[in-house]
C-alpha cells in the first residue's frame, strides 16, 4: 500500500487500515472489522502523513572494519538490514565499482529512465549501475539491463501489478544479437541456470531483481505479495541460439518486433512458472513421429486454465517454449515453420468448456477487462490466446534432442527494445577476456 | 581501520502531489466507496457502511455499487471523473491483499 500511494507521486504512506489476512477468505470472522471501526472514522478525519522527504542524489553509506573482510562482512550486514539485499553476498556497490560499471554506457549516469513501480523509486542509468555492481557485475553487461529495465517500465508491461501480486510474477528477458556471445550470455546447455563460462545472464538478472525490490518496493510480504517467487533471484535472462536457427527461421526479435537481423535487442514478458518437457520418443519413432507426438506432448503441457496468463490473452502471451537448435533442425527438415508450430500448439492446447467450468475458471473469464478475453468464452474448445502468433516460440538450450521449456505466461505485452552500447565497447570485451579468460567457443570446456 | 563507502540503493522518491485534506467531521458528510470486488469485499464494505451509517446519524453513504468496480476499472480515469462528479467529501478503497 505505501508502494502504491508513493508511486503515484503521494508521501509513501497513507490513511489505510489493515487486517491479517484472515478476515479476506470466504467465510471469515468480521468481527476485527466491527472491533477497529473507530481507525476508519479516524483515516478519514485525523490521519496526517509523517513522511520527511528523500528527494536528491543517491546517498553514500560507510562501514568500517578491522581489515577489507571485516568492512566487507559489515556491508553485507547493513544492505541486509536496510532490507536491500537478497540472502547472498554482494558487492558493495562503491563510487568506484559504479563508475566503472558506468563505462558500458554511452547515456549519461543521470538519465532517467522512468519511475520503478509500484514504489515509484526514480530509476536512472547510475541506479541501474549501482544494482549491477551490488550483483557482481561487469560493464559490458550494463546495455542489456538498461534495456530490460526500459522494457520493464514500458506502462503497458502492467509491471505495477505484477511487482506486487501474489502469482509471483518474474521477468523474462531474451537477447538477440551478437552482443550475446560477446558477454557471454548463454543460450545453449543450462541457459537458464548458473554457468561460470557464461556467466552475464545471473548478474543482469539479479541486478534487475536488486532494482525491482529496491527501487520498486517489491519486498516479499511487504510490497510484494507472491506466494512462491519462483526464479527471482535472478530471473531469467537468455539468448536466442541464432547460430542453430534452420534456414529460413528467424531470430525471435525479427519475428516479433520486425528489428533487423544481427541487431542487439531484448524481449521482456513475464511468466509465473517454468517446466521441463520431455519430448523425445522412447523407442522406434520415425522423425514424423518423433516430431509430432513430441509437438502433441508440449500442447498437453500448454492445456491449463493459467488464469494470471489472462491479462496476456489478447496481447501478451500464454507462454514461452524453448526448443533446442537440434530440434528446430530436424522439425525444419520435415517442412516445420515457426508460425507452423505456434498454429498447432493453439489448436492442440485448447481446453473444453466443460473443463474450465468445473474448475471456475469461466468467472475469471467473465471479470476480464479485455473485451477480446470475455468474448472467447463462446468457444469451445477454449484456446488458450486469442491467437497463434502470441506465442513466443525461441530456439535456445543444450544441443541434446529430448527435451524443451514452457515458461508459462503472466504478460500482457512481449516488449522490445534495442540495446545500445558505448563506441569503446570493444575495449571492454577486450578487457573481459583478460579477466574472465578468452570467452570464445574453443575455449569452452 | 577499512572503511567501505557504497551508495543506497534504493533510489530516491519525488512527491508530486499532497494526499487529500482531511474531512473536519463525519457528520453530514457524503462517501463513495471504490471497490475491486476481490477479498470479500461483497460483506466487508456493506458492514463498514452499516457502522459509519448506525455512528454518524445524517451521514450519507453512498450504496457500494455506485462506482464501477472490479480491479480492471477502479483505476481508470473514468472512474476517477465518476468519484469527482459524485460530490462525494471522501471515498473508502477496498480490498487489497
Amino acid at each position: 500500500m505505501k508502494n502504491a500511494v508513493s508511486g503515484l507521486g503521494l508521501a509513501p504512506d497513507a490513511a489505510m487500515i489493515t487486517f491479517p489476512i484472515d478476515l479476506f477468505v470466504p467465510g471469515s470472522d468480521l468481527a476485527p472489522l466491527k472491533a477497529r471501526k473507530n481507525e476508519f472514522y479516524d483515516g478519514l478525519t485525523q490521519w496526517k502523513s509523517d513522511y520527511a522527504g528523500s528527494e536528491g542524489a543517491a546517498p553514500m553509506l560507510s562501514v568500517e572494519g578491522a581489515t577489507y573482510e571485516d568492512a566487507l562482512a559489515k556491508a553485507n550486514h547493513l544492505y541486509i538490514t536496510n532490507l536491500w539485499g537478497d540472502g547472498l553476498p554482494v558487492w558493495p556497490a562503491t563510487r568506484e565499482r559504479v563508475d566503472w560499471i558506468l563505462r558500458g554506457t554511452p547515456l549519461a549516469r543521470a538519465h532517467r529512465i522512468g519511475k520503478f513501480p509500484p514504489r515509484g523509486g526514480v530509476t536512472t542509468v547510475e541506479t541501474c549501475a549501482i544494482a549491477l555492481a551490488m550483483a557482481g557485475g561487469r560493464p559490458e553487461y550494463l546495455p542489456v539491463l538498461i534495456a530490460a529495465v526500459d522494457a520493464f517500465l514500458d506502462p503497458e508491461s502492467n509491471a505495477e501489478q505484477l511487482q506486487a501480486a501474489s502469482g509471483s510474477a518474474f521477468p523474462v528477458v531474451i537477447v538477440n544479437g551478437p552482443i550475446a556471445k560477446q558477454i557471454r550470455l548463454n543460450s545453449g546447455f543450462g541457459c537458464l541456470g548458473p554457468d561460470p563460462q557464461q556467466p552475464a545472464g545471473a548478474s543482469i538478472g539479479r541486478a534487475l531483481r536488486l532494482i525491482q525490490q529496491n527501487v520498486g518496493g517489491a519486498l516479499p510480504g511487504i510490497g510484494a505479495m507472491a506466494n512462491y517467487g519462483g526464479l527471482r533471484y535472478t530471473n531469467v535472462v537468455f539468448a536466442e541460439d541464432e547460430a542453430s536457427l534452420p534456414d529460413g527461421w528467424l531470430p525471435h526479435a525479427t519475428r516479433r518486433h520486425g528489428f533487423a537481423r544481427d541487431t542487439n535487442s531484448v524481449s521482456l514478458a513475464f511468466a509465473n512458472g517454468g517446466t521441463n518437457i520431455r519430448r523425445r520418443g522412447a523407442k522406434k519413432e520415425t522423425p514424423e513421429e518423433d516430431a509430432t507426438q513430441g509437438m502433441y506432448r508440449m500442447a498437453d503441457f500448454m492445456r491449463v486454465p493459467n488464469m494470471p496468463g489472462l491479462i496476456g490473452y489478447e496481447k501478451g502471451t500464454p507462454g514461452i517454449l524453448m526448443i533446442p537448435g537440434v530440434v528446430a533442425n530436424a522439425m525444419a527438415a520435415l517442412g516445420w515453420t515457426q508460425q507452423s508450430i505456434c498454429e498447432f500448439l493453439w489448436e492442440h492446447s485448447k481446453i473444453p468448456q466443460s473443463n474450465l467450468k468445473r474448475a471456475g475458471a469461466t468467472a475469471w473469464i467473465e471479470i476480464d477487462a479485455s473485451a477480446v478475453t470475455r468474448a472467447s468464452l463462446a468457444l469451445d474448445p477454449w484456446p488458450i490466446t486469442a491467437k497463434p502468433e502470441n506465442f513466443v516460440l525461441i530456439v535456445a538450450g543444450g544441443g541434446h534432442p529430448t527435451n524443451s521449456w514452457w515458461l508459462q505466461g503472466y504478460s500482457p505485452r512481449v516488449l522490445g527494445r534495442l540495446i545500445q552500447v558505448p563506441e569503446t565497447f570493444e575495449e571492454l570485451l577486450t578487457e573481459a577476456d583478460r579477466d574472465l579468460g578468452c570467452g570464445s567457443d574453443y575455449c569452452r570446456v | 581501520m577499512v572503511k567501505l563507502e557504497f551508495f543506497d540503493p534504493s533510489g530516491t522518491l519525488e512527491v508530486t502531489q499532497a494526499h487529500a485534506p482531511r474531512l473536519s467531521s463525519l457528520a453530514g458528510s457524503k462517501i463513495g466507496f471504490v471497490s475491486n470486488e476481490q477479498w470479500q469485499a461483497f460483506r466487508t464494505l456493506p458492514l463498514l457502511k452499516e457502522m459509519f451509517e448506525a455512528d454518524y446519524p445524517g451521514i450519507r453513504m453512498l450504496p457500494i455499487d455506485t462506482f464501477p468496480q472490479g480491479n480492471a476499472n477502479i483505476g481508470s480515469e473514468e472512474v476517477a471523473r465518476l468519484v469527482r462528479e459524485s460530490g462525494v467529501d471522501a471515498v473508502i478503497i477496498g480490498n487489497a491483499a
